[in-house]
């Protein structure tokens, strides 16, 4: 059986005016074995960072400790915050350094950058397992239910969404992509990122 | 079974081992026999192959393309076959992969002309017909696990109608405006695809031909198993003519420089 | 003495796959049922038109994906039943007994099946449209919509959330209609192919939607549909027509 699907999970992020929004279920498993309905898949990076691994469930917590770390590094050299682009190569490049014995997470990446003119610019990444960047316009997809959620977002996204339009579609992507996925659901969370905020909420899902 | 042992059968006294001498595993099976527990001698794999068959339509009806290759293996074993055979005077068969298999396809082929032409009926057997035919035959022979081992394309005009359709050993058939079997589906359609698609009605002989040679060029130049002998076949309102062996010209001037291509020279 | 231990090998695979999706919705008295007309194998294109979607009668509509080889001979067959079946009761076969017919026909070559996924669309003899289907060794169910083929799982949670309405609640006061109104299923079978094109390579080229119409039931909904053709045989019945489309040849 895949590795991927030991624990299972799923995370999307989605680009919007001037917003970005992520979002993944909120299951743990061990195969088909439900285990957790609240282990957390997204992490804040920074105040406009935020960063979801879904994959195996033991390199999420060393991933997570291991950008925490790489992040605070970057910090303390350069006195400032990491913008998203860069934080993406960091993540590209922290995966292709174990290219021949890897995690198995691919990461998704959501955050705003800041325009030299002072405004915010939406950006979203992912990698698969090995760190090769997909900077999509529209929306990026991981995890076990992958297929499923490329199949609903294509369906549902549309150009400029405002917040709260941004998070009705990244809700309505991954509660029915994660329904018709056995190793994703039990719940879900989803960060919506603006200019001056970020709005999280949990949502309830199908328990079945 | 009842339950009268006189009605049993008396066991041969080989296969009967009346004073149990041998230890049970080896005495002597009767029961009943599982068909499949020998194998029965089927599915095969093909033994003297043919490579790729180009076909297009065009203004006046299809024009089809083989060279004249059998291949052993990596052997250039026959390199005076012909791939494309006239069946009736409608239609043209031409043959990738088994040829003893495809000789085969030219007889059942025959003596189904036969029969259809002893009924004197007035129909006469069109392309539609035989395809159907032989996407039958396909289709049954790998449903027995014994497949006819060929990819075959099926041209023809008939009724003022063009007609050009695939099978191969699986029974999976399709159409469209240009088809090519093995090799040829990889480098020759995409070259046939944009010379062909849109000008089916304007293309004319004269170009339908060289776009034929070109692309039976470019497939000598990079398929191992192929010739620079072949044949065109048209098949039009005027009915079936298959060409004498033609000949590719081909310059090799290129590969001097290249190391690994050409000659070695250290 | 025979041995039971014979090592024989057998490398022929008599299956392929050859991509494509198909889907199908019932209305209240209307059935939809689309396919695309890409027929691929591995990464090759082997046509851009071969149809997966067949009118079986003027009140069935059968769609079949997978192994085009079987698909195509397993139509064949039907159609031969139910020919069979008019010339022996001089009507054509209702759409409940025409299910059971092909979950038997499936189930008949359960040892050596038919590597195809059934959609069986049509209106029902209470004059409901009504959506049938099938795996490949004949476990069938009627439901109001569904997809299969290579695209299935991108399309299916998608006709779930707006076809089922799933995870969406009603605004207060109001709740979401049983069926929807034939245009709008029209829209949501295009944006389904459509995306499916984009995110699937197999899925693509063309595609071909057949829209069953139950007995005494006008044309509405279907007034503005562009190149529509009409396949009805039989008069004063059931009407089946067919909307062609093309979809991204990359």
């Amino acid at each position: 059986m895949s590795i991927m699907e030991y624990n299972g999970g799923s995370v999307i992020a989605m680009v919007g005016k001037d917003c970005v929004a992520i979002a993944s279920d909120l299951r743990l498993g061990n195969q088909a074995l439900s285990i957790s309905s609240n282990f957390q898949k997204i992490f804040p990076v920074t105040d406009r960072i935020y960063l979801g691994l879904p994959g195996l469930a033991t390199d999420v917590t060393t991933l997570r400790e291991r950008f925490r770390y790489r992040v605070n590094m970057y910090t303390i050299k350069e006195e400032r915050e990491i913008e998203p682009e860069t934080f993406a190569h960091l993540v590209s490049s922290t995966l292709y350094e174990h290219r021949f014995g890897q995690y198995f997470i691919e990461p998704v990446i959501a955050g705003l950058s800041k325009t030299p003119s002072g405004g915010v610019k939406p950006f979203i990444a992912a990698t698969d397992i090995i760190g090769c960047l997909n900077f999509a316009k529209d929306f990026v997809v991981a995890g076990t239910a992958s297929s499923k959620l490329f199949g609903v977002a294509e369906g549902l996204w549309e150009p400029d969404l405002e917040p709260e339009d941004l998070f009705e579609t990244i809700s309505q992507s991954l509660l029915n992509a994660v329904d018709r996925d056995a190793f994703s659901g039990w719940g879900a969370i989803v960060h919506v990122i603006t200019k001056d905020k970020v709005t999280t909420r949990t949502l309830k899902g199908r328990m079945d | 079974m009842d339950h009268f042992p006189t009605n049993w059968g008396r066991p041969r006294n080989d296969a009967f081992d009346a004073y149990a001498t041998h230890p049970i595993h080896q005495r002597p099976y009767n029961g009943p026999k599982d068909t499949f527990a020998d194998g029965v001698q089927h599915t095969q794999q093909p033994i003297v192959t043919g490579t790729s068959v180009l076909a297009i339509k065009y203004k006046d009806g299809i024009m089809m393309a083989a060279d004249n290759l059998a291949s052993y293996g990596s052997l250039a074993r026959f390199k005076d076959v012909q791939r494309l055979h006239p069946v009736g005077q409608y239609t043209v068969i031409g043959a990738g992969g088994d040829m003893s298999d495809f000789q085969y396809i030219q007889h059942i082929l025959e003596e189904l002309s036969i029969s259809e032409i002893s009924a004197q009926d007035g129909h006469e057997l069109g392309p539609v017909e035989i395809h159907e035919y032989m996407s039958q035959v396909m289709y049954a022979r790998r449903s027995k696990m014994d497949p006819l081992w060929n990819s075959l394309i099926i041209g023809g005009f008939k009724d003022g109608k063009r007609f050009l359709s695939y099978v191969d050993l699986l029974g999976t058939t399709y159409s469209a405006s240009t088809l090519a079997t093995g090799y040829g589906s990889y480098i020759a359609q995409p070259l046939l695809r944009k010379a062909v698609e849109g000008y089916e009605d304007t293309l004319t002989e004269e170009q339908g031909r060289k776009i034929l040679e070109d692309s039976m060029r470019v497939l000598f130049y990079r398929d191992a198993r192929s010739l620079n002998k072949y044949q065109i076949a048209t098949i039009t309102g005027a009915g079936v003519s298959i060409s004498d062996s033609l000949h590719l010209e081909t310059t090799w001037s290129f590969a001097e420089g290249i190391r690994g291509y050409g000659a070695q020279t250290q | 003495m025979a041995s039971l231990a014979h090592p024989q090998q057998r490398q022929f695979n008599p299956y392929s796959e050859n991509g494509g999706t198909i889907l199908a919705i019932a209305g209240a008295d209307f059935s939809v049922i689309a396919g695309d007309t890409r027929q691929s194998e591995g990464y090759s294109i082997q046509t851009r038109y071969a149809p997966k979607v067949f009118r079986l009668t003027d009140r069935a509509v059968l769609a079949v994906n997978g192994f085009a080889a079987d698909g195509n001979m397993f139509v064949k067959k039907v159609k031969q039943r139910l020919e069979w079946y008019r010339h022996a009761h001089a009507k054509d076969m209702p759409l409940r007994a025409i299910a059971r017919l092909i979950q038997t026909m499936l189930y008949a070559r359960r040892f050596f099946p038919y590597y195809v996924y059934n959609i069986l669309g049509g209106i029902e003899e209470d004059g409901t449209g009504a959506v049938y289907s099938f795996d490949p060794v004949g476990s069938y169910e009627r439901e109001a919509c569904r997809a299969a083929g290579a695209a299935s799982s991108l399309v299916q949670p998608f006709l779930d959330n707006q076809i089922y309405f799933k995870n969406q609640r009603p605004a207060p006061g109001t709740s979401h209609p049983v069926h929807l109104p034939l245009p709008t299923v029209l829209s949501i079978v295009i944006d389904s192919f459509t995306s499916a094109t984009e995110r699937h390579i197999e899925v693509g080229d063309g595609l071909e939607i057949y829209v069953v119409l139950a007995k005494g039931r006008n044309l509405q909904g279907l007034e503005g549909i562009r190149g529509m053709q009409e396949l009805t045989v039989t008069e004063d019945g059931e009407r089946v027509f067919v909307v062609r489309r093309e979809l991204k040849k990359d």
